[in-house]
């Protein structure tokens, strides 16, 4: 791995990431976020995930980009995930089991029709 | 060949199933069947869809629109509108109460809506594990710039004037710190990360750990940059295995990319950290501890000074900070101390995160803006408390910290607010806790987690925390004595002043706490043996005995149900409460609120089995011993009001020989249980009836006979009475003193009821509006209803939230049809000739929290509008009639006209006049009433018989035979609601609404109690 | 704690595990601080930190068996007793405190017969009582080895320990 010298390594490895993880460039139509902290763990989320990973091989989706990321903050509605489509709001889902998910992967990821019953919100949270 | 236009997906799980479903998809098919539908629609039975609280539920497809809380009367809306014009009805969709938008946007959800993550940035967005995605989002940048466009003691200054604090609770300022050990001179410095989160309920620490720990490392670059030190250690402990990998992987990855190690972005700056796991002991949290501890040492704190700054690790400088405060570090750098303190107070800048948790619906991990108003977190971010019930304080700083209670929601959550009210900061943890938790049981429990956690080594810690548990634990076995607070606070002193480190200096601060915001709890404790939380298990019986003001016994009489034993139960019931039939039916039943059932399932319905109870008493009543005493008979008690209190008062008195004199200025007796609740809920021959038992007793009844005007205080003294109970209750209705309250057509709502109750004729009443939210609000609008009008309109200042009454009998007013209209207060009545023709309103807004912890409401600016009505019923409260009682002036009253009287003796400043019920508490339940009547009767007796050893026969609990399997799981089963008429059935009718349960319904029903009260054999 | 699952006094295993203590050691030879993560790896082997294991860590890091017994005592996390196949640990941190913590305790307590701390007489269970692992949104919670059990009520803790009880009966039956 080549060592960080300067700022413009820095701004590389960050245009490198936006590019790669944009659902449009990456060549991704959606991407699939667990949130897996502890908390997330504890209710479940490592189910979850194989729930997804599963779903996605059968599907034999390329375009589809599952991911983990950590703690949302909103421990008593774990395990949370977020579902974002290409050129739509992000969708976070509360709450999940197996079947939750399995169905939000059928409506929602390939159907394309968010699951509204499991739904917590749309958008994003944070300031920038 | 017709094609199928709707799927229902209706839940028909065990909570659902308990909520009406069965007659909601009844009642749905016969709409289909109307329109001639029912072959175009499917209905599915699915299972259970978890999410209880707001069944029944149902989902339809086309569209998966999330439909709950249905009843059988949504259902022509539901087919008409939905299945047959395609309009989904918003009405029924999953909304928030609050803020009535369907579907939630983000920041409309207050939870993420208030909160601002600065620190959090990252959460949820980037792969922890991945540092690509972390520089992606400006991750570094100020490391670089703190590496190579700054100087160190640019650094310093930077963080100085962000006004950084030190977030692991001391708020020291950090930029302060730093330029103590940016002065020294030595061969070697270290900066160290404070990651030993022992604090029980913080996870703040571990969040960030888990979700961004490249944010903490940057931070402790910058921090080395800084103080000039080229080795770091994190000091993270064992329970947390997730954040040790996921920061052991993060520091490991730098290393690979050369942002930790030697000449990082080639410069002169070499550091490097290493991650140095804990042992489980809470001391090290402790600065020198956790030094001593990292040295491989035993985690024992040194006295200071010196301070780590000047000799810390190995003798070095060293600056040590949370995890927390490192993550703050690059965002100053990459921002600068301007941007930083946009947020914040004065004195306390930026952000603080909290671990939320507790009661409250939403637990989880908030970061708000320093300043940010503690109430605003617990009910915009926390959601409110569960279930819906009363918010009793907040836990914060851990066990170093406070409890902060709720007549100061409105504290700004701030260093030195806090400080002012005796909590800290601390670390973050905020626990949030209800009327089930115990003040003093929650003390011993900090008390005994530091007793613990205490390392031994200086003797106020390790004795003196000691001590003060001890007298704890007696406190909460009911072994508590006189002058134990005292004691208590005295310890707790001394070991603040002379303890060695901070733990054992702020180790007495919860109990300290608590003993300031909470000493009626302790003196309850130690006095009466009570614990009104109903938590600590040497002092309750069952929970809903504890909480009963009578002290019924509860499972007792349940468990006699159960077998059939009818006569038995109601003796039971007697033994406390003389009013079992009453009680069925107009009793708020708090004893419900505290099943133990509600963890399983939901709790017993004890109110509708004590109305089945009290339907099988027909001929004759069931009655607890009475004794015969000639020496009591020969005393003469009068008592003063013929209501709940007054005539329980009588019952008890009767029961131990006396014969007491109940003076009543009305016609009949029952006071307010005759004159205030409407027939609807409480017919009069169910009142005549248990009046009789108290006549059979012995007892005189003198009606028509008034305090002030047939008779006096004193004069009864002078007729030979020993003792007098004055309960006359609460009959003047509070006035709103706008314009127009005396118009025509305007009524307080004691004397609209009153009216109403004796059959007087109001004539027509045209339009109603009912203003309050209370009972008597209640009341007086389904009577309204009831009588000849043409719509009934409730307004509340609040919402629904605050109300006082309960959400059934709001369900069922809303039901009749009465329609309620929350945050609106009246300005004006506007009067035509002298009559009523309407009220001028205003819109409300819930502003800051008040002394009883709910929001204020606030007028909102020009939203005046005006209600045509007929007929006003003001109902906003109740309080000492002074037409009937002036004191009779004699007798000292509180600022708010209630009588004065002694916690104990319950005698006023005459001591051979007793005084109870609404008179003494302002208006209250009848419950209560009665409570304070048993209660009374025992203090007269006292007070005349001078046998403080008297052993009363209601007091101590009666030995059950009934039948129980403690071992036996106990089966899930839904509660039975007490059955109501149809609402076609109660039109222009006094007719009581509720009916009994059927025996076959009620011994299932009773059969569900857990029996808390039970016990091993001892 | 991977292999402490293996509870066996059987002492071939322990010379075994004694002499890769010493190969791990060495790496915390004259090592500042070294003391506390060499204990880590003892209790990881065995599980706990048997008297032998102190013997080895006090000759290979030359630092006095006192003072390693002193360390080894002040940590709660290091133990010296052997432990059950399966250790139940009951959270009392205080959002799981006010949640009911105290009456799952209890329950667990008649339940297995003995006290916290302690180890059922069959070798299955150690019942401790835990210091909050961050689970406190799922309150009341247990962990029974690495799973975490949420909203624990006692009249559920038979269930649970139904679980356990099966996975370890069933290949001693096998054996059998």
């Amino acid at each position: 791995m080549t060592k960080i010298r300067n700022l413009a390594d820095l701004r590389k490895i960050k245009t490198e990431v936006q590019r790669k993880n944009s659902l449009r460039e990456g060549g991704y139509k959606v991407c699939v976020t667990v949130h897996m902290g502890t908390c997330g763990i504890a209710a479940g989320a490592r189910d979850i995930m194989r729930v997804l990973l599963d779903n996605l091989e059968k599907s034999g989706r390329k375009d589809i980009r599952a991911t983990t990321s950590g703690c949302l903050g909103l421990c008593s509605h774990e395990p949370l995930v977020t579902v974002e489509r290409l050129n739509e709001k992000p969708v976070r889902y509360a709450l999940l089991n197996d079947e939750k998910m399995d169905r939000i992967f059928k409506e929602h990821v390939i159907g394309g029709k968010p699951v509204m019953e499991y739904v917590l919100t749309e958008g994003m949270d944070t300031e920038d | 060949m017709k094609r199928i236009r709707a799927h229902l997906l209706m839940c028909f799980g065990t909570s659902c199933l308990a909520g009406g479903v069965q007659l909601v998809k009844e009642a749905i098919l016969r709409e289909l069947e109307k329109r001639d539908l029912l072959d175009e629609v499917n209905i599915v039975e699915t299972g259970c869809n978890g999410f209880c609280a707001n069944g029944p539920i149902m989902v339809m497809y086309p569209g998966g629109y999330f439909y709950q809380k249905l009843k059988p009367e949504d259902a022509p809306e539901l087919v008409e509108e939905h299945i047959l014009k395609g309009r989904p009805v918003k009405r029924l969709m999953y909304v928030d109460a609050k803020t009535e938008k369907v579907i939630p946007y983000l920041h409309d959800i207050p939870f993420f809506g208030k909160q601002k993550t600065r620190v959090l940035r990252n959460k949820g967005l980037i792969a922890a594990e991945n540092i690509d995605e972390y520089i992606a989002r400006e991750g570094y940048e100020a490391a670089y710039r703190a590496v190579k466009e700054i100087t160190p003691q640019g650094i310093v200054d930077e963080v100085k004037k962000s006004g950084l604090r030190g977030r692991g609770g001391g708020g020291f300022p950090t930029g302060l710190k730093w330029e103590f050990a940016a002065r020294e001179s030595a061969d070697q410095k270290y900066v160290l990360c404070n990651a030993d989160e022992g604090d029980p309920g913080a996870f703040m620490d571990r969040s960030i750990l888990e979700a961004d720990p490249h944010a903490v490392v940057e931070g402790m670059i910058i921090a080395a940059r800084a103080v000039g030190a080229s080795r770091g250690y994190v000091y993270c402990r064992a329970e947390y295995p997730l954040a040790l990998e996921r920061l052991g992987k993060a520091i490991n990855v730098c290393r690979e990319y050369g942002l930790l190690g030697d000449n990082i972005f080639d410069s002169d700056f070499s550091f490097d950290i290493e991650i140095s796991k804990g042992a489980g002991a809470f001391v090290c949290g402790e600065e020198t501890a956790l030094m001593a501890s990292i040295e491989g040492r035993r985690g024992e704190p040194r006295p200071r000074p010196p301070f780590p700054a000047q000799k810390g690790l190995w003798g070095r400088p060293t600056v040590l900070n949370n995890v927390e405060t490192y993550a703050n570090v690059p965002l100053i750098i990459r921002n600068g101390a301007d941007w930083y303190t946009e947020v914040g107070t004065e004195k306390s800048k930026g952000t603080k995160i909290f671990a939320l948790t507790g009661a409250v619906n939403n637990v989880g991990l908030v970061e708000v803006p320093m300043g940010t108003m503690l109430g605003e977190i617990v009910y915009d971010i926390g959601g409110g408390i569960r279930d819906g019930r009363p918010f009793k304080a907040a836990q914060i700083g851990g066990p170093s910290g406070g409890c902060i209670p709720k007549e100061h929601l409105n504290v700004p959550v701030d260093y030195e607010s806090l400080d002012k009210l005796g909590a800290i900061m601390g670390s973050g943890g905020l626990i949030i806790m209800d009327d089930n938790t115990c003040m003093v049981d929650l003390a011993r429990f900090f008390l005994e987690f530091v007793q613990d956690e205490s390392c031994g080594k200086c003797p106020p810690c390790r004795i003196g925390t000691k001590r003060m548990l001890e007298i704890l634990e007696r406190i909460t076995q009911g072994k508590g004595e006189e002058g134990d607070i005292e004691k208590l606070e005295k310890l707790a002193y001394r070991i603040k002043e002379t303890a060695l480190c901070g733990l054992g200096q702020t180790a007495p601060n919860p109990v300290l706490s608590t003993i300031r915001h909470f000493r009626e709890e302790y003196e309850e404790h130690i006095r009466y043996k009570y614990c009104r939380a109903g938590v600590c298990a040497d002092l309750v019986r069952a929970p809903c005995q504890n909480e009963c003001p009578a002290g019924v016994d509860v499972p007792g009489y349940v468990s006699l149900i159960s077998e059939g034993r009818y006569r038995e139960a109601l003796e039971l019931h007697r033994e406390r409460n003389p009013f079992p039939s009453i009680c069925s039916r107009v009793c708020m039943h708090t004893c419900e609120t505290k099943c133990r059932r509600t963890q399983l399932d939901s709790p017993v319905s004890i109110r509708a089995l004590k109305r089945f109870l009290a339907d099988t008493e027909t001929e004759y009543f069931s009655m607890p011993v009475v004794v015969e005493d000639e020496n009591r008979a020969r005393h003469k008690v009068a008592i003063i009001g013929a209501g709940p209190s007054g005539l329980s008062c009588a019952y008890f008195l009767a029961r131990i020989g006396y014969k007491p004199t109940v003076f009543e200025s009305r016609p009949e007796p029952g006071g307010m249980l005759r004159y205030g609740i409407p027939e609807y809920r409480l017919p009069k021959k169910v009142l005549d009836q248990e009046i009789r038992l108290i006549r059979n007793l012995g007892v005189e009844i003198k009606t028509n006979t008034s305090l002030g005007k047939d008779f006096t205080i004193e004069g009864l003294r002078e007729e030979g009475f020993d003792a007098v109970y004055l309960a006359i209750g609460a009959w003047g209705s509070m006035r709103l003193g706008i314009e127009g309250e005396d118009a025509r057509g305007v009524h307080g709502a004691v004397d609209f009821l009153e009216k109403t109750n004796t059959g007087e004729d109001l004539a027509r009443l045209g339009d109603v509006v009912v203003i309050g939210g209370g009972h008597a609000a209640i009341d007086s609008a389904r009577t309204a209803l009831r009588l000849d009008s043409d719509s009934v309109t409730l307004i509340y200042r609040r919402t629904r939230d605050e109300m006082p009454v309960s959400p059934e009998e709001l369900d069922e007013a809303e039901r009749e049809g009465i329609r309620v209209k929350y945050l609106v207060t009246p300005v004006k009545f506007l009067t035509e000739d002298g009559r009523l023709r309407a009220v001028t309103c205003r819109n409300m807004s819930l502003g800051e929290f008040d002394r009883s912890g709910r929001r204020r409401p606030v007028p909102v600016e020009e939203s005046a509008f005006d209600l045509p009505v007929d007929t006003a019923i003001v109902a906003i409260g109740q309080q000492t009639d002074e037409d009937a009682f002036r004191g009779d002036g004699v007798l000292q009253l509180n600022r708010n006209k209630t009588v004065q009287i002694d916690r104990d003796s319950r005698a006023t400043n005459l001591p051979y006049v007793f005084a109870g019920g609404d008179i003494v508490r302002g208006p209250s339940s009848v419950v209560h009433a009665i409570a304070d009547g048993q209660e009374t009767a025992v203090c007269i007796d006292r007070y005349i018989m001078q046998e403080p050893d008297f052993k009363y026969p209601w007091t101590g609990e009666k030995v059950l035979d009934t039948k129980f399997d403690p071992d036996a799981d106990p089966v899930e089963t839904p509660r039975v609601d007490t059955p109501t008429v149809a609402l076609s059935d109660r039109r222009r009718n006094f007719h009581e609404v509720e009916i009994a349960l059927t025996e076959k319904q009620a011994r299932l029903e009773a059969e569900r109690c857990l029996r808390c009260d039970y016990r091993e054999e001892k | 704690m991977t292999a402490s699952t293996e509870k066996c006094s059987c002492e071939v295993l322990e010379e075994e595990l004694l002499a890769t203590l010493d190969d791990q050691l060495e790496a915390y030879k004259g090592m500042p601080g070294g003391l506390i993560p060499a204990l880590h790896v003892a209790q990881g082997l065995f599980g706990y930190i048997p008297r032998s294991a102190i013997r080895h860590v006090s000759e290979v890091l030359d630092i006095p068996m006192s003072e390693v017994y002193g360390v080894v005592s002040f940590y709660h996390f290091f133990t010296t007793q052997p432990r059950g196949k399966h250790t139940v640990s009951v959270c009392l941190g205080t959002a799981c405190y006010v949640r009911g913590g105290k009456r799952v305790l209890e329950a667990f307590k008649q339940k297995l017969g003995i006290d916290v701390g302690a180890t059922t007489p069959d070798g299955q269970f150690t019942l401790e009582v835990a210091r909050c692992f961050g689970a406190c949104g799922l309150a009341p919670a247990v962990r029974v080895d690495e799973d975490v059990h949420r909203r624990v009520k006692p009249t559920k803790i038979g269930a649970i320990l139904e679980q356990y009880a099966e996975e370890i009966t069933e290949p001693e039956e096998a054996a059998v």
